[in-house]
């Protein structure tokens, strides 16, 4: 807007100089063909709906005003008001805060260590180790449920019988809701570290070896030159694995699904989940309320972990 | 650039605030058809096997009605309602699709399904309960297609192990329980389903003590009959009688395994028995009807609705094509097919259905059996009767207590009419 001011003001005072200012107008145009298919998309499958969301959460459009949307009812913040005595939706914000800061440093942990470890340490089937870390990232949720299912299983589980082995007797690991969401916070971190590691060893590549070499004319020991060198490199590689984590794991809505419904008694009901719900039961209003909160808090995170962890320029 | 967004948020909120809605819909006349000849093309949706099964079946109304061409599009059962809604949002509804017997409120609600012609179908063919599922606001908006009803399961082998029949009243199935645990080695007792579709499991326990969900028009749960159904529902968890401590995917394995003896469900179980329990598990199993309480053994009654909308472009072939599947013949070649329980009382003196006893069971139940309202905000209510029930079945809630919740929830929630 104001540059587009400014360009016009440019052209009334140094109309003599016409040939540059028409040839940056032009490349102008040009940018925007450029980004017009993205931006196209964008405003039709990302910002048209996430306005249509938040729109929607100040009204009492339900499944039934499908026909007419706009004949309905404006509610001002009542939604937003239901959203904070709403048991389930109490439940389902405090399990994605546990899902979030349980899961995000394991897989973020996880992931570093595998990287590292196959970085320097195994050379022999290097290849193996990362493709069957990778794997369990690109394995349908389907067949991933099945075989933790089969893990879990309370009599028969290869956990539960291995604890069975030293006198442990095991829990029924989602039939509790105790160990529940645990359980799925192990399962997510299983599932997610994979791409973590490939991300951070390919970071790991890019640390120039001179400065390890500076390290070891320095004494330095393994732990020092990880502590010191290694992990100030990483960060901009942390900076991306913690925010896309979090971001997901906000989000979190498979594991439970497949696994548990949400139970038992609400345990494993996840924010995506709880909104899932409405938008199946018609409460597009409340659902969009929900949504729009979620979105505002993924929004939050993402912005504060840019300010912590950006890269710190000396 | 924030300023004009701010406008245009506060000018939306204008337009939207300026709207509301203009009263309660309804005046929903129904007007006759004429189904002397059909032609054209008549799309229909269907989820489930019935979508997978009805293109080809839909092969004989073609031939009986030359010009008539059906195409039906099979949906997932898992999406088949958003779909539907999404349609009619859109307004690109096909001219029939099968819907969920307890949809009929929210879709009649929307204004999109056209009310049953007066000069096309009999009502009084139909089972009572399953005429109920079509029927909003005293409007029919379709016509029942199939239905399905609950049961007792039981492993024969097990309870002539225990030296016990099946249950015939409330207190025999407690029991029951108690025999197969113990003398027949059934480590679980009888299984009944305490997550997600539990609220099938209390309704007719319900019904059986001589109550109802609703009053005057709205929820009634907290009632002396919902605290009766719930404590005989909750008396197995009690007596470690029914499991409360098994992953969500452990039924039906655990009655193929001898594990629990018996379950309540609907006519499909029969079909995955037989293919999950492998050669010679039909031999080893029953069906008898619900134990009863003390009003009787109502039953719950489910299954398959069609309906027209009224965007349809050939109405005529369309009511055309679902009167010819609520055809008592087609009814009973339908079942042959997917094995889907006719919808038409008259079918059932058909060979095909009297053949098999354990069906017969279920032809039994459907005369008594009764359909949850089929208001727009079932589906929570469901799902509110859902919570209570896992957490009386954990035993962290007493029955009273939960049908005072069940009551404070539902009202927060209403009927949606």
């Amino acid at each position: 807007m104001s540059a587009a001011t400014a360009a016009r003001r440019g052209i009334g005072r140094v109309s003599r100089r016409a040939g540059p200012v028409r040839r940056r107008e032009r490349g102008r145009r040009t940018a925007w063909v450029f980004s017009a298919p993205f931006l196209v998309l964008f405003l039709l499958m990302y910002a048209g709906p996430l306005l249509a969301g938040l729109g929607m959460s100040f009204t009492d459009l339900r499944s039934t005003d499908v026909r007419h949307p706009l004949d309905v009812n404006g509610v001002g913040l009542d939604n937003y008001q239901r959203l904070l005595h709403d048991d389930a939706m109490r439940k389902a914000a405090w399990n994605t805060f546990f899902f979030v800061v349980t899961g995000v440093p394991l897989t973020v942990v996880f992931g570093l260590a595998a990287a590292v470890v196959l970085h320097s340490g195994i050379d022999r089937a290097r290849t193996f180790f990362r493709t069957g870390y990778f794997l369990p990232q690109v394995t349908s949720i389907v067949g991933i449920a099945v075989a933790w299912r089969f893990l879990l299983d309370p009599q028969s589980g290869l956990l539960n019988e291995t604890l069975g082995a030293i006198g442990i007797h095991g829990p029924a690991w989602l039939a509790d809701e105790r160990t529940a969401l645990p359980s799925l916070v192990a399962m997510a971190t299983w599932r997610g570290f994979g791409f973590d590691m490939v991300i951070f060893l390919a970071a790991l590549q890019g640390v120039p070896r001179e400065l390890y070499e500076a390290a070891d004319v320095d004494g330095a020991g393994r732990w020092a030159k990880f502590r010191r060198v290694t992990l100030p490199m990483l960060r901009p590689a942390v900076l991306f694995t913690v925010v896309y984590s979090t971001i997901g794991y906000m989000q979190f809505l498979e594991e439970p699904f497949v696994m548990t419904k949400g139970g038992p008694l609400d345990s494993t009901l996840s924010a995506s989940y709880a909104i899932y719900l409405q938008f199946g039961a018609g409460n597009y209003g409340y659902a969009g309320a929900a949504a729009s909160v979620l979105f505002l808090v993924i929004v939050a995170l993402s912005f504060l972990q840019f300010r912590v962890l950006r890269p710190k320029h000396v | 650039m924030r300023r004009q967004f701010a406008a245009g948020l506060l000018a939306a909120g204008l337009v939207l605030s300026s709207c509301g809605r203009d009263g309660a819909a309804g005046g929903d006349k129904a007007k006759n058809v004429d189904t002397s000849k059909a032609s054209g093309t008549v799309t229909v949706w269907a989820q489930g096997s019935e979508g997978e099964r009805l293109g080809a079946f839909a092969k004989r109304f073609e031939a009986a009605n030359p010009g008539v061409t059906v195409k039906v599009t099979p949906m997932g059962m898992d999406v088949a309602h958003d779909k539907i809604i999404s349609a009619i949002a859109g307004g690109a509804t096909p001219d029939v699709s099968m819907i969920g017997t307890t949809w009929m409120g929210e879709l009649a609600k929307t204004g999109a399904v056209d009310p049953t012609p007066g000069n096309l179908i009999d009502r009084s063919r139909f089972f009572p309960g399953s005429w109920d599922t079509v029927t909003f606001n005293g409007t029919s908006y379709g016509v029942p297609w199939y239905v399905e009803t609950r049961a007792f399961y039981y492993r024969t082998d097990l309870a002539a192990k225990a030296g016990v029949k099946p249950p015939a009243t409330w207190q025999d199935t407690q029991a029951f329980a108690k025999a197969v645990k113990d003398k027949a080695g059934a480590s679980q007792g009888i299984y009944q389903n305490y997550t997600v579709g539990s609220w099938q499991e209390l309704l007719p326990l319900v019904w059986q003590s001589g109550g109802d969900i609703l009053k005057d028009g709205t929820w009634a749960f907290d009632t002396p009959q919902m605290v009766q159904a719930l404590t005989q529902f909750q008396s197995f968890y009690r007596a470690g009688t029914a499991p409360n401590k098994i992953d969500v995917g452990a039924f039906p394995s655990n009655f193929i395994k001898g594990q629990a003896a018996a379950f309540y469900s609907g006519p499909w179980m029969i079909y995955q028995l037989d293919q999950d329990g492998g050669a010679g598990f039909e031999k080893k199993y029953d069906l008898a009807p619900y134990p009863r309480g003390s009003a009787g053994g109502t039953s719950l009654m489910g299954g398959g609705d069609l309906v027209v909308f009224k965007k349809t472009k050939n109405r005529d072939a369309a009511w055309k094509f679902v009167q010819w599947l609520s055809d008592p013949k087609t009814q009973v070649a339908w079942f042959q097919t997917v094995k889907d329980l006719p919808a038409v009382q008259s079918a059932w003196s058909d060979p095909a259905l009297t053949s098999d006893k354990r069906v017969a069971v279920f032809g039994e139940t459907l005369k008594t059996a009764k359909t949850p309202p089929p208001y727009p905000t079932w589906d929570q209510i469901a799902h509110v009767l859902e919570t209570e029930i896992q957490k009386v079945a954990l035993l962290k809630e007493s029955p009273a207590d939960a049908a005072r919740t069940m009551q404070s929830k539902a009202d927060g929630i209403g009927t949606g009419i």
